[in-house]
This record gives structure tokens, C-alpha cells and sequence, in this order.
């Protein structure tokens, strides 16, 4: 187990969410999600990087039959335009053909990524697709026509680091997610 | 002014648009990195006229999202410092009851540029 004493970075703040928090929000998720996809097999579909401890949890919290798969997409370089567009540097290695797709992702904010996975996968056809998302910022949408069906916490316009967030590729490891302070 | 302006892919007016700051360039590409068609500056909202019919007050939003059917009127100024603009978008609303609007404080604009690693020195 992670513990405190064993950070070193000061941008690695208080603790906003507990791990015992979390984990009872996840919990009532997989039973929610367990409900309304009884019998239908469902594909959860995560995003790499992180969104794997999320998803680590969500699957063990689930009372259903279930797959999972991943995909990871190109992430923005600041050379957008000039035909740059985003797109999957890892694709899924099952058909969700036919099949029903849950998205599980990180955080949501103005919806954009999920918006081009969301219309990816679709091409696919899917018997249906939808998202779950641990954190969610609705204030802050640019695109709102996306399939969030199921939100963790909705959360204050805050930077994370933990439970699968990372600050420059640390600490996804801790186990409850915390604020991370600007630096300098 | 902002820097050299890309060929963007996902943008929908006509013309070369000339973005009034590097923010507004960082954002155009960050949209048309994930597709999202866009405009520039496509439409200007009369907010006031006089007892004449002269405008003389008016509101152009920087951003058109056709998709989203959404304007989107950046600032970078601080938010103690958005009256102003605060106050034209709530005219905008009061004038345009269907013109859906959003505006984009510093401090949005900070966060997506952390989020997304944008390059907003200018």
C-alpha cells in the first residue's frame, strides 16, 4: 500500500476523494450498471492510461458477465490544424460488432475526446453505446452530445493526481485521489 | 496578432481567419485536432440601438460550433476583471433567448492548456 510518506513531490496536495470513498461510489456504479445490462454481455471499453484503475475497480465491482478491452489515443501535441487530427494509436483487439460498449473513462470535461471515440466506435455499430466516467465537469462542455450515462462525482474545476491520475507520469499508484497544487 | 496560422480542417467559414490573439490560434487547433467543425467569428449579436435604429452596442463571439449549435467567447483577462464581458453575455442571453453561449475564462482557458499542453506564450 501507498502512503503518504512516501511522496516527495509538494504539488501532491490534500486529499479530495478517500479510497474508501471511491470505493463505495464504484461500487453503487457496478450495481447500477449491473441492472440495466443483466444478460447483454457488455464490452467495457477503457482508455489508456488513466482510466485503468478505474476500470481495475468498476470490473471487480460488477455482478455481471463481462469483457474488457482498451484503446489508446494519440494525445494533443500543440500542433493541432494542418490536417493533425487525433487518432487511436492503440485500437480495441475485440469486434463490437452487435455488441453493447460501455466507455469507461477518467474525467469529462468539454467532451471532446469522448465525443471522436464516441463517433469512432459508432462506425463499428454497436447494438449500443454508452459512458461511464469517474469524474465528470459538466460546467466546463464544449460538446454535449455524448453518451455519459453513469458519472462518479461531479467535480470542482481542479486538478487531480492519484487513483490513475498522474503528475508527469507518477503517482497513478496512490490509492485516494488528490488535488494537486500549481507549482511554481 | 497571433502566430502563422495552420491549414485547418475542420473549419467552416471563408477566408483565412485572422485570430485576434495566440489563445484564440491554440484553440482553433485544439477543435480541429478532435474534429469539431468550427467558425470564426461568423456572426455579430446587436445588443443595443439607439431611439435611430443605430447599433451601438454589439457583441461578435469569437467561435461558432455548428455541431454543438454553441458560440464561445474566449478572455484572457483575470476574473476579477470579466465585468464587461460578463455583461454582454448576459445581454446576449436576455436579447437571444436561443443563442446558446458560453464564455471561457483565464482560467479555463489555463486549465485546457494544461489538459492538452498548449503553447499560450504570446
Amino acid at each position: 500500500m501507498v502512503t503518504p510518506r512516501s511522496l516527495t513531490d509538494e504539488r501532491v496536495g490534500e486529499i479530495y476523494l478517500s479510497r474508501e470513498e471511491i470505493q463505495a461510489r464504484v461500487e453503487e456504479l457496478g450495481a447500477e450498471i449491473a441492472t440495466d445490462y443483466e444478460g447483454l454481455e457488455p464490452i467495457l471499453v477503457a482508455s489508456l492510461k488513466t482510466a485503468i484503475v478505474f476500470v481495475a475497480d468498476l470490473s471487480r465491482a460488477l455482478p455481471i458477465v463481462h469483457n474488457l478491452d482498451f484503446i489508446a489515443l494519440a494525445p494533443y501535441d500543440g500542433n493541432g490544424g494542418s490536417g493533425r487530427q487525433v487518432r487511436l494509436l492503440k485500437d480495441l483487439s475485440m469486434s463490437i460488432n452487435r455488441r453493447h460498449v460501455l466507455l469507461v473513462e477518467d474525467i469529462v470535461d468539454t467532451g471532446m475526446t469522448l465525443n471522436y471515440v464516441a463517433k469512432t466506435l459508432l462506425l463499428r455499430e454497436p447494438a449500443s453505446l454508452a459512458a461511464v466516467t469517474l469524474l465528470d465537469r459538466p460546467y466546463r462542455r464544449l460538446v454535449e452530445d455524448i453518451p455519459v450515462r453513469y458519472v462518479g462525482f461531479t467535480v470542482p474545476d481542479e486538478f487531480f493526481v492519484g487513483y490513475g491520475f498522474d503528475l508527469d507520469e507518477r503517482y497513478r499508484n496512490l490509492p485516494d485521489l488528490r488535488l494537486l497544487e500549481p507549482g511554481d | 496578432m497571433a502566430g502563422k496560422v495552420p491549414d485547418f480542417q475542420a473549419y467552416q467559414g471563408q477566408g483565412e481567419p485572422r485570430f485576434a490573439n495566440d489563445v484564440e490560434l491554440e484553440c482553433a487547433k485544439l477543435l480541429d485536432y478532435y474534429g469539431i467543425p468550427w467558425a470564426y467569428e461568423p456572426h455579430t449579436f446587436v445588443l443595443e440601438q439607439d431611439a435611430d435604429g443605430r447599433v451601438i452596442e454589439a457583441f461578435t463571439p469569437d467561435f461558432y460550433l455548428p455541431e454543438q449549435n454553441l458560440y464561445l467567447e474566449l478572455t484572457v483577462m483575470k476574473q476579477s476583471l470579466v465585468t464587461r464581458k460578463n455583461r454582454k453575455l448576459r445581454k446576449l442571453r436576455e436579447r437571444y433567448p436561443d443563442v446558446n453561449a458560453k464564455l471561457f475564462y483565464r482560467r479555463d482557458i489555463e486549465r485546457l492548456a494544461q489538459r492538452y499542453r498548449l503553447d499560450l506564450a504570446s
